[in-house]
């Protein structure tokens, strides 16, 4: 569904991405890992193109998302996105921030839109805030709305930038409960994370970066058994043993 | 219009440069540095734990901020003589010169608004300096004068020069009460020769070059101390 | 100090024979607020325009909404009362040019002072609608871009409402400025509240008693200001989200 082509990024000369090359089929969960500065959030904002990049090409389901006549915003309504930071509207109310796209993008109707929105609400466990303000929800339970803001718009792939970094850490199960379920659902997602206990559980395979290439791009069972590479064994024994 | 009429510039250089850009920077110079002092006294007033004397500098301050320039300087064009009446003990108003009377004006009002700058430049000073200042053994005015305030006045300094231009491009409002600065000047040769046009155009660009110039070197100087920091 | 004061002066005729000088002084204040709405509307449209042209990628658009800023930031606004009002009307077509110099009283004065007015605050709302929306994080453009909303519509919809919310209180104290800075109109020949004041020391020889009338009716004017635009603040107040206090800046 997702395919990566030797892509390549630079900011002025400095080079971020080095011939990047992967595939993500349909109903299966990439997590991408690697220490910090290794590109991988580069790399899964350049599935929507949040960020452009120079060489190389994607395609999703079969759409050049690099092709200057690509219709992007179409293309970024159907792959749902999550932040490391939430990104809720601060401005709008839960229900608001669910519907804002629907309505914008898809042209749903109000009824319709809220409808759903709340349908996704009550699955995330947060139907009684739909009132409320992202200021006044905890960090945990925003991240929750902003990955139902992301379903709202029936996304045919999903694309999570470490959503639980920005959390405390009695907050990060709540959220990765959700993501779970999202997985055994039969979601295509693409996931840049730390949580190896996530990616054990629900990962198909695991894609390890450093210093902007693909190092290991592997089947979970080998990634954890055996990784072939000396940087990933050691990125992996500092994130395991403490 | 008859034609752009250059000579009328040129002949009159002399006397727009010599008499009213004169006017002009003695009296921005001069009105910053008083309103620097009086601005940085009223700052230490605002702040002081004594409420009588923070309230009465709040409400000079807020008096200043709340009504108009041009109103201002009427208020000190025709106050100034009585005061001075007052002070210098005579019966009848004294004569004031429109230099003298813009100078006062241009001190008290831009007092405000530089106390304001120098009050944020105070507060983001760390309550540690103040502590640290008076563990050592110096007073209020100690602590102040060799820790507080040089500080304050360096992290401000760009606010302050900003400040500054816009008090050079409001010395003009003189022109309100007469006086012969810059525009006062370019005024009288325009309406003496009906040049309007010629005169106004060409004050309009020389103020630009001079604020504009300025602001570029406050510019450089906030970006060097940007990076010092 | 020597000063007699004769405050009945207020409820005496003005020469002019249309009221007392308070009823005088009233229909300039109805001037200086008339001035000040006018030019705040075109300050508010042209400076949200070019503060949003001036944070978006197009580079001809910076470098034009720049340059817009620096002359009309670098030159005075009695400099530029001047340019409107005595320049203005000779550089445009002659028919236009003897239209506006025909113009009756006093409209031939309000209009270029609107215009003036209005360009002069639009940079400086151009400046804080700038800030306010590289104040936000740029993640919020790039939820607005993922979830498929055009720039345009992120704008719309994300950057705009919650910039105007964070720079409300400086727009607040640049509407302030707008009614002060409305005086220099007097200079073109305005009658707004301190024109009037002025001349009414003229007329009545009370100088005083007349710059402390107007001096009191723009102190009530703020605080009515400052009344209606907390009661708008607590209006769209978003809560958990804290707008900016605002930050010292150098300004009259």
């Amino acid at each position: 569904m997702i395919s990566m082509n030797n892509v390549s990024k630079w900011y002025g000369s400095f080079q971020v991405l080095t011939d990047c090359s992967t595939e993500v089929a349909k109903g299966e969960v990439v997590v991408v890992c690697g220490p910090s500065g290794s590109g991988k959030s580069t790399l899964i904002k350049c599935v929507n193109a949040l960020e452009p990049f120079q060489k190389g090409s994607i395609t999703v389901e079969g759409i050049s998302v690099g092709d200057p006549k690509t219709n992007l915003p179409k293309l970024r309504s159907r792959i749902g996105m999550v932040f490391q930071n939430f990104e809720l509207f601060p401005h709008m109310t839960v229900t608001e921030n669910l519907t804002l796209g629907q309505v914008k993008v898809l042209g749903r109707s109000i009824g319709e839109a809220t409808e759903k929105g709340l349908k996704l609400l009550e699955r995330v466990g947060l139907l009684a805030h739909k009132d409320k303000y992202p200021g006044q929800l905890s960090g945990g339970q925003q991240q929750r709305v902003a990955i139902a803001r992301a379903l709202s718009m029936d996304p045919i792939a999903m694309l999570f930038d470490e959503p639980t970094s920005a959390l405390d850490p009695e907050m990060i199960n709540e959220v990765l409960d959700v993501m779970v379920e999202l997985a055994k659902e039969g979601m295509t997602m693409m996931v840049v994370t730390h949580e190896m206990g996530f990616a054990r559980k629900v990962a198909h395979r695991v894609i390890f970066m450093d210093a902007g290439r693909i190092v290991e791009d592997a089947k979970k069972e080998e990634f954890f058994g055996t990784p072939r590479s000396e940087r990933a064994q050691q990125f992996l024994s500092k994130i395991l043993h403490h | 219009m008859s034609g752009f009429d250059f000579d009328v510039i040129e002949r009159s250089l002399p006397y727009l440069f010599r008499e009213g850009m004169t006017f002009t920077l003695t009296l921005t110079a001069l009105a910053m540095t008083g309103g620097i002092v009086f601005g940085t006294l009223l700052a230490m007033m605002r702040l002081a734990a004594f409420k009588p004397l923070s309230m009465l500098a709040g409400a000079y301050v807020n008096l200043m901020r709340s009504i108009p320039l041009v109103l201002v300087i009427f208020w000190f064009f025709f106050l100034v003589p009585y005061i001075g009446a007052w002070v210098l003990r005579e019966p009848n108003p004294i004569k004031v010169g429109t230099f003298w009377s813009a100078l006062i004006t241009f001190t008290m009002f831009e007092a405000a608004y530089y106390c304001e700058i120098m009050r944020a430049g105070i507060q983001s000073i760390a309550r540690g300096q103040v502590w640290s200042g008076y563990a050592l053994g110096l007073n209020y005015w100690q602590t102040m004068g060799k820790i507080v305030l040089p500080q304050a006045f360096r992290n401000m300094l760009p606010v302050l020069l900003t400040q500054t231009i816009i008090l050079f491009q409001d010395t003009s409002l003189v022109y309100v009460i007469s006086a012969t600065d810059f525009l006062g000047a370019a005024s009288k040769i325009a309406n003496r020769d009906y040049r309007l046009v010629e005169m106004y155009s060409f004050v309009a660009i020389v103020y630009f070059v001079m604020s504009y110039g300025l602001s570029t070197l406050v510019r450089r100087l906030q970006q060097r101390i940007a990076i010092i920091r | 100090m020597n000063y007699n004061w004769h405050w009945k002066v207020l409820l005496e005729m003005e020469p002019g024979g249309t009221g007392t000088y308070l009823h005088y002084l009233l229909v300039g204040l109805l001037w200086t607020l008339a001035t000040a709405l006018a030019a705040w509307v075109i300050a508010l449209a042209i400076g949200a325009a070019v503060g949003t042209l001036r944070t978006t990628p197009l580079k001809w658009a910076v470098r034009l909404g720049n340059l817009y800023v620096e002359i009309f930031r670098n030159i005075p606004l009695i400099v530029q009362m001047f340019l409107w009002f005595f320049v203005m009307p000779e550089l445009v077509p002659q028919g236009l040019g003897d239209w506006i110099k025909q113009m009756p009283p006093p409209w031939g004065s309000y209009v270029p002072a609107v215009l003036c007015l209005g360009i002069f605050t639009s940079v400086r709302v151009a400046e804080q609608v700038r800030a306010g929306i590289q104040s936000l994080p740029r993640g919020q453009r790039l939820a607005g871009i993922a979830m498929g909303l055009t720039e345009a519509q992120t704008y719309n919809y994300v950057i705009l409402p919650q910039s105007f919310r964070i720079i409300l209180p400086p727009l607040t104290s640049e509407f302030m400025n707008i009614i002060k800075n409305s005086s220099v109109a007097l200079t073109i020949g305005l009658l707004e509240l301190t024109g009037r004041a002025r001349a009414m020391q003229e007329f009545s020889f009370r100088v005083f008693e007349a710059f402390t009338a107007a001096t009191v009716i723009y102190l009530l004017t703020n605080l009515a200001v400052v009344l209606l635009m907390r009661a708008v603040e607590k209006k769209v107040r978003v809560p958990g989200l804290i707008a900016a206090a605002a930050t010292p800046q150098a300004g009259h």
